[in-house]
């Protein structure tokens, strides 16, 4: 296969079948420009949400949103979805908690060990599972989160994990110069989870544009053209299971640093639920969708919070965009705003999602 | 000696209702290719459903009312969901059962609330009986042999009825089947409501055994995602011979190792695929 055949596969999205448009690329400076504009700008939300309730919305918002890039991003890429995603949020979230509580290291320490462990355990079950189909994988991720969730209320681990408790954090040192009273304060935090996520988008962006990107794209639509291309199937994977999962135990360690908290329900399969009905909000296929769908599925949530439903609307939500939007909530408006703009060739999405977002 | 029979007959107790409701879980996936996460919650609807049949009647007749009511909801789940929805991927029809569990799961909050009911075992099946010089709870010998008898009912079912046939046809090549004049729309209308029936029955059988609560349908759904996968998916014998092995590996574990017993049938899960990914049963049904 050749270079040119392999870039125009990987920009297509299967579904839809939007192809790259000759000569249809704008000038790059311009979005650029723009998203540099909306970065700075969005530093400053707090000067404008006055509310600390709907400041610490936000928050949530931004960290469930990482959540969901991390599995769209898999989904997208690999056709691969972690219904266990809660794995890699919960259990860097309690691995912090248990290097705060037990080791006298500064919190910087703390937070690398986290990340470091998450990283090795992401690399241990991938290398496991990324070999499987879809659907067995699912559901092997799904095991391994259930266990942990299992695990960490076992009575005889109580005095490492604080069983159904949880385990409250106090922090020792400040870190990156913010102390816990400035974590804790959603105006403060808003400035760390906005950079964060920031950053991550870049890194994702970067690498679904990349050559590594590509062969990732090359292998979910024909796995056997790519080994017979020469190229290796298996690392590729991995190495994508390992980014998820590190994007994802960035918004665990996020999470517990806002709230000084780790908890069970950290690992709880409803809280999947949440980041899957997400990624379907936003669609996996872009990469301000998730975080978007992440922010929109957080504001609902609350809106249902009040009666006490919550599961309720994960569930409504989930069946209504299955049912009624095979392509999802972003197919949907681009098949709406392509029917009312007539019949324009559209650009790749990867490009689109971040020139208008 | 004593101790070890009661854990083994307490095993069979417990693969008993699990073997009925992998088995729903593997004839709908061999069928249908749908991995249906809201299995657990139909089992708990069934429980509910038994317990208000239960509370004007009896057990007997709620035992008998509930698989007719769960059937006429495999009926419309058929009709309405994965009929329309066939062309999906597994993946989404697999996310759309997990929604609609939640939502069959928040109605029951809603109308019964949260709070842990039982089902009275019926008069006859109250007392316990000496087994080998142990008091034994009579239920859950019931329990067990209702279990073996279904499976032996569906298996035969399975190999000598015309519907087994197809059944078992469609499962193992369902272009083929097509091909050859079965209608594969028939037979998975009463594969669903068959399996949603069991699902119901299931619920009540453990209704005098375990608690009825909102959340008995997902603690028991991961353990029979395990079993199926375990017995190789859409195998029924595979999730039979993995329901009685879930069971033991429960009980050895809390033997052996009791502090974590719990993960034990984690670990089962993830020996087996490492060691044989297509399950134990390895092909489809």
């Amino acid at each position: 296969m050749t270079s040119g055949e392999l870039q125009s596969s990987a920009l297509m999205r299967p579904a839809s079948g939007i192809t790259k448009a000759p000569g249809g690329r704008i000038r790059r400076g311009w979005p650029f420009a723009a998203l540099l504009l909306i970065f700075v700008a969005g530093l400053f939300v707090p000067a404008v949400v006055h509310s600390p309730f709907y400041q610490g919305l936000a928050n949530d918002g931004l960290i469930l949103g990482m959540l969901a890039l991390a599995t769209g991003f898999l989904m997208s890429q690999c056709n691969l979805v972690m219904f266990g995603v809660v794995m890699f949020y919960g259990g860097p979230a309690y691995l912090f908690a248990i290097a705060n509580t037990n080791f006298d290291w500064s919190t910087g320490a703390d937070v690398f060990a986290a990340c470091f462990g998450t990283l090795v355990g992401a690399a241990a079950i991938g290398a496991a599972f990324v070999r499987a189909k879809p659907l067995p994988f699912a559901m092997l991720t799904l095991a391994v989160s259930q266990m942990l969730r299992q695990a960490v209320v076992i009575t005889d681990f109580r005095p490492v994990t604080g069983g159904e408790d949880g385990l409250v954090i106090d922090l020792r040192d400040s870190f990156l110069g913010l102390t816990q009273a400035d974590l804790s304060t959603p105006s403060k935090f808003w400035v760390v989870v906005w950079i964060a996520t920031a950053l991550v988008l870049v890194v994702v962006w970067a690498v679904v544009h990349s050559r590594f990107g590509r062969i990732l794209r090359g292998i979910r639509d024909n796995e056997e053209r790519m080994r017979f291309s020469g190229i290796g199937t298996y690392w590729p994977r991995l190495a994508a299971f390992v980014l998820a999962a590190g994007i994802a135990s960035l918004a665990g360690i996020l999470h517990v640093l806002n709230s000084a908290f780790a908890s069970p329900e950290l690992l709880d399969f409803s809280l999947a639920g949440n980041v899957i009905a997400s990624v379907l909000i936003g669609g996996s296929a872009g990469l301000l969708g998730p975080v978007a769908g992440g922010v929109a599925f957080t504001l609902g949530l609350d809106q249902f919070a009040a009666s006490g439903h919550l599961q309720l609307f994960t569930g409504v939500a989930l069946v209504g965009i299955i049912a009624a939007l095979p392509n999802g909530v972003e197919g949907f408006v681009r098949a709406a705003l392509k029917r009312m703009t007539g019949n324009r060739t559209t650009r790749p999405n990867t490009d689109d999602a971040h020139a208008d977002p | 000696m004593q101790l070890a029979f009661v854990q083994i007959a307490n095993a069979l107790a417990l693969a008993s209702l699990l073997t009925i409701l992998a088995s729903g879980l593997a004839l709908i996936y061999g069928l249908r290719d749908v991995m249906n996460f809201g299995h657990g919650a139909l089992y708990m609807l069934g429980a509910y459903i038994g317990y208000s049949a239960a509370a004007i009647t009896n057990f007997w007749v709620a035992l008998l009312v509930t698989p007719v009511a769960m059937a006429a909801i495999g009926f419309a789940l058929e009709y309405l969901v994965f009929r329309p929805l066939h062309r999906r991927s597994p993946i989404d029809l697999a996310l759309l059962t997990f929604g609609l569990s939640l939502i069959i799961g928040q109605a029951i909050v809603y109308i019964y609330g949260g709070t842990a009911r039982t089902i009275d075992a019926p008069a006859a099946l109250s007392g316990s009986i000496r087994l080998l010089g142990a008091p034994y709870p009579l239920y859950r010998l019931f329990l067990i042999v209702f279990g073996i008898g279904a499976c032996l009912l569906l298996a035969a079912c399975l190999r000598w009825t015309r519907s087994g046939m197809y059944i078992r046809a469609v499962s193992l090549h369902p272009d083929v089947a097509r091909m050859m004049g079965v209608n594969t729309d028939r037979l998975s209308l009463l594969v669903v409501c068959l399996s949603t029936a069991t699902a119901g029955a299931a619920g009540v059988l453990a209704g005098p055994y375990l608690s009825i609560d909102p959340g008995m349908g997902q603690a028991i759904l991961i353990s029979c995602l395990i079993i199926v996968v375990v017995g190789g998916v859409g195998s029924i014998g595979g999730a039979v011979a993995a329901s009685v092995l879930y069971g033991f590996i429960q009980v050895v574990g809390s033997v052996v190792f009791p502090a974590a017993a719990v993960l034990a049938p984690y670990v089962l899960l993830i020996v087996v695929l490492m060691w044989r990914p297509q399950g134990l049963g390895g092909g489809r049904i």
